[in-house]
């Protein structure tokens, strides 16, 4: 954890990661018997799934709920379907995990189902969306979202994580290729790439443009790079798909390219682990391993009250189980040992200003947050900038006062579309 | 499958450590130069005043929490920077009752009514001594008050002798040097400007005040006093005798930096430090009072909440580009 340096007339600066050098293999973890797969549609106890328990699964094979479903999930192994349950994430909106037997020895994995994949969007969105890196496919074929830029994302978002600079270092070739192939099935007329401004890259990236991004927090964030790079300014309460710009992770785009090359899908996810002592470990897993295997590999034990956050120190998420899966988007994983976790307080603002200052979005924190705790959410869109939160979660990083400051204002965004959604 | 239980709760995962108790603690420590200053110039009676000040104001948060049956929170200290800065601007000699009065009006009635800490709208700490200032005005006179003591400079509090005798009389009474190095009569913590200045810089170096509002009421000070003194410099004094005596030092960074009632936004603090200053020489030589210091910041902190609507404009907003 960073902490607060002694002298603070200027406002603490926090630095991206850069990955190291000539970085390792990453350790292969071994296929588990039981994977778990989330799906993201609810389980509708009234109508015939097609899919039920005891059903025979192929490696590659779309499991999907209902005949009208457009949501799928795409099994890494050869096995039985043990468990459909329900599943809700800190939001309470709902999905479905399936528990796949993996029934087949380590070294008799079968190869993986061959797609029928054309130069198209819709028949990549068809096979693909479930690629390690998560491609934003769903998006890109929705023909409602005009999208006329896609950044690729060689930078990292968050702190600590450093997979994509580590996807780009070793396979820069096929995120050549990757881009290729997105510029012909989408035919989307621009192309751009993030890459952090002291990664050392060889050679070039031909045609795509470059935009080199500062190491300091948060400059990787999409509405940072839609500003410095650009030149949009996000309008309050849009995404950047509203602007027509996707953005799409390096190791998504490296995943397309190997998709296309064996018309056949990939389900090995590198990702970036933190243990306790801030020990980095790269590792290649396959998506449905439980992260309880990891931290097993590594020998790094899991206590009571520890904490384990998905994705990076300031925007994760922690989880509540040990067996949380891996999954399509999932960078980076620290484990945090419970003597570290800072404590939260109730108290209310003091005033001191130190959000403000840190706010790289001049959002006037320390009047938005009081309106949030009295659940004016209307007024603190209205006139305190809700919206034109980049939810970087430096605020909170710095609260003397220790308020949850980026819980308040994820709150109230969800909260103020529940209200709009009820208008 | 074993059921490890973990810890649940919302990004970020870090923080940058800072807490309240250790701003406050911060404060405290900031003021030891001038404190210990006081002390040695005026003895144990200064060290009876501070004690019973601080921890009066710390037992009247602690009642206050008991009677609302709220959680206690004096632990964060913030009682005991108003008790210590309320001691400081006290002369050594103020009887017991006028301290406790002045620390109940400061905690109570300035704090905890509001609502506690940071809701505030003016600074506990002045408007606990606004209160003695108009209720008891006897005890401020400070040549009254040190009237057993022998010092070895002018024993004469600055700001009344130059109201009361005119410029001419106090001119060669007051060098700069003795000024700045405390030999000068006055409040227990305000007399020493160096070690305000040394514990102001120290703050703003740790990043616990905002450094915007101590310079730009010092800008203020010396501007306006500089006007009027090359306007008519027979009546008017310059400003070295404003900036170095009184509660200006105080007030410049540790009064008016107070976080619930000062601006948090850079134009709103540069406009508060400096019309607060404009109000203290307005005071000192047209108004009443020898020193303005108090009822001036009190009368920004008034002001503050419409200022600070100054703020720089946040991204995308009323932005209808693409």
């Amino acid at each position: 954890m960073i902490k607060r340096s002694f002298f603070t007339l200027t406002k603490p600066r926090l630095s991206y990661d850069l990955v190291e050098p000539d970085p390792k293999e990453p350790k292969l973890i071994p296929i588990p018997s039981n994977l778990i797969l989330l799906l993201n549609e609810t389980v509708d106890g009234t109508r015939q799934a097609l899919i039920k328990q005891g059903d025979a699964v192929e490696k590659g094979e779309k499991l999907r709920l209902y005949d009208d479903s457009t949501e799928y999930t795409i099994s890494p192994v050869t096995g039985t379907l043990t468990t459909i349950d329900s599943y809700s994430d800190d939001f309470g909106s709902t999905s479905t995990y399936l528990v796949i037997k993996n029934d087949q020895g380590q070294a008799s994995q079968k190869e993986s189902i061959t797609y029928d994949l054309k130069d198209d969007i819709t028949s990549a969105d068809e096979y693909l969306r479930t690629l390690p890196g998560a491609p934003p496919l769903k998006m890109l074929a929705n023909d409602d979202v005009k999208i006329s830029t896609i950044v690729i994302t060689c930078a990292d978002t968050d702190l600590l994580s450093t997979t994509h600079q580590y996807v780009t270092l070793k396979f820069l070739d096929e995120i050549k290729e990757g881009a290729q192939i997105l510029k012909r099935i989408t035919s989307v007329p621009k192309l751009c790439i993030t890459v952090p401004e002291n990664l050392k890259i060889q050679g070039g990236f031909d045609t795509i443009q470059v935009f080199k991004t500062s190491m300091a927090y948060p400059s990787n964030l999409p509405a940072m790079v839609l500003k410095d790079h650009l030149n949009i300014v996000l309008p309050a309460g849009q995404t950047p798909e509203d602007l027509g710009v996707c953005f799409i992770s390096a190791e998504a785009v490296v995943s397309l390219a190997r998709a296309y090359k064996t018309k056949s899908a990939d389900f090995e996810k590198v990702m970036t682990i933190i243990g306790k002592q801030g020990a980095q470990y790269r590792v290649k897993a396959t998506i449905g391993t439980p992260l309880s295997k990891i931290f097993k590999t590594f020998s790094i034990h899991i206590n009571e009250q520890d904490r384990i956050i998905i994705g990076g120190p300031m925007k994760g998420v922690a989880t509540y189980t040990p067996h949380h899966p891996v999954r399509p988007d999932m960078d980076t994983v620290i484990l945090q040992d419970r003597d570290i976790i800072p404590e939260l307080s109730d108290y209310p603002c003091i005033n001191c200003g130190n959000c403000i200052r840190i706010c790289p979005v001049n959002v006037p924190v320390n009047i938005l947050v009081r309106y949030l705790e009295a659940d004016q959410y209307e007024e603190a869109a209205d006139k305190y900038d809700l919206e034109s939160c980049i939810e970087c979660g430096l605020c909170a990083y710095v609260c003397t006062a220790k308020i949850p400051l980026y819980q308040y204002i994820k709150l109230g965004k969800h909260e103020l579309l529940n209200l709009r959604a009820d208008v | 499958m074993n059921n490890t239980k973990l810890t649940v709760s919302h990004a970020p995962f870090w923080h940058d450590g800072d807490s309240l108790f250790q701003m406050n603690l911060n404060i405290m420590l900031a003021t030891l130069p001038a404190v210990i200053f006081g002390i040695i110039q005026f003895g144990a009676p200064a060290v009876g005043v501070l004690a019973l000040s601080l921890s009066s104001a710390m037992i009247w948060e602690l009642i206050m929490n008991v009677i609302s049956k709220k959680k206690i929170t004096i632990g964060d200290l913030d009682a005991a920077v108003i008790g210590l800065l309320f001691g400081m601007m006290l002369p050594a000699t103020a009887p017991w009752w006028f301290v406790i009065t002045g620390t109940f009006v400061a905690v109570i009635i300035g704090k905890m009514i509001f609502g506690g800490i940071g809701a505030n709208p003016f600074n506990p700490a002045l408007l606990g001594m606004a209160f003695l200032m108009l209720s008891w005005k006897v005890f401020f006179d400070f040549d009254a008050a040190y009237v057993n003591y022998e010092f070895n400079f002018t024993a004469l509090a600055p700001l009344a002798a130059l109201k009361f005798q005119g410029v001419s009389e106090v001119a060669g009474l007051f060098p700069l040097g003795d000024l700045i190095m405390g030999k000068q009569v006055g409040a227990i913590g305000s007399t020493f400007g160096l070690g305000l200045i040394l514990g102001g810089i120290y703050l703003i170096l740790r990043g616990y005040i905002r450094w915007e509002i101590p310079v730009s009421f010092i800008a203020g000070i010396i501007v306006t006093s500089l006007c009027f003194s090359m306007a008519n410099p027979d009546t008017y004094a310059g400003p070295a005798i404003h900036l170095f005596s009184g509660y200006t030092l105080i007030g410049a960074f540790f009064l008016a930096t107070e976080n619930s009632s000062s601006p948090v936004n850079q134009i709103p603090m540069l406009i508060y430090g400096f019309f607060a200053a404009v109000m203290i020489i307005l005071m000192r030589n047209i108004g009443a009072y020898a020193d303005g210091t108090i009822l001036a910041i009190l009368l920004l902190n008034v002001v503050n909440p419409l200022i600070d609507a100054i703020r720089p404009k946040a991204l995308g907003k009323g932005v209808n580009n693409a």
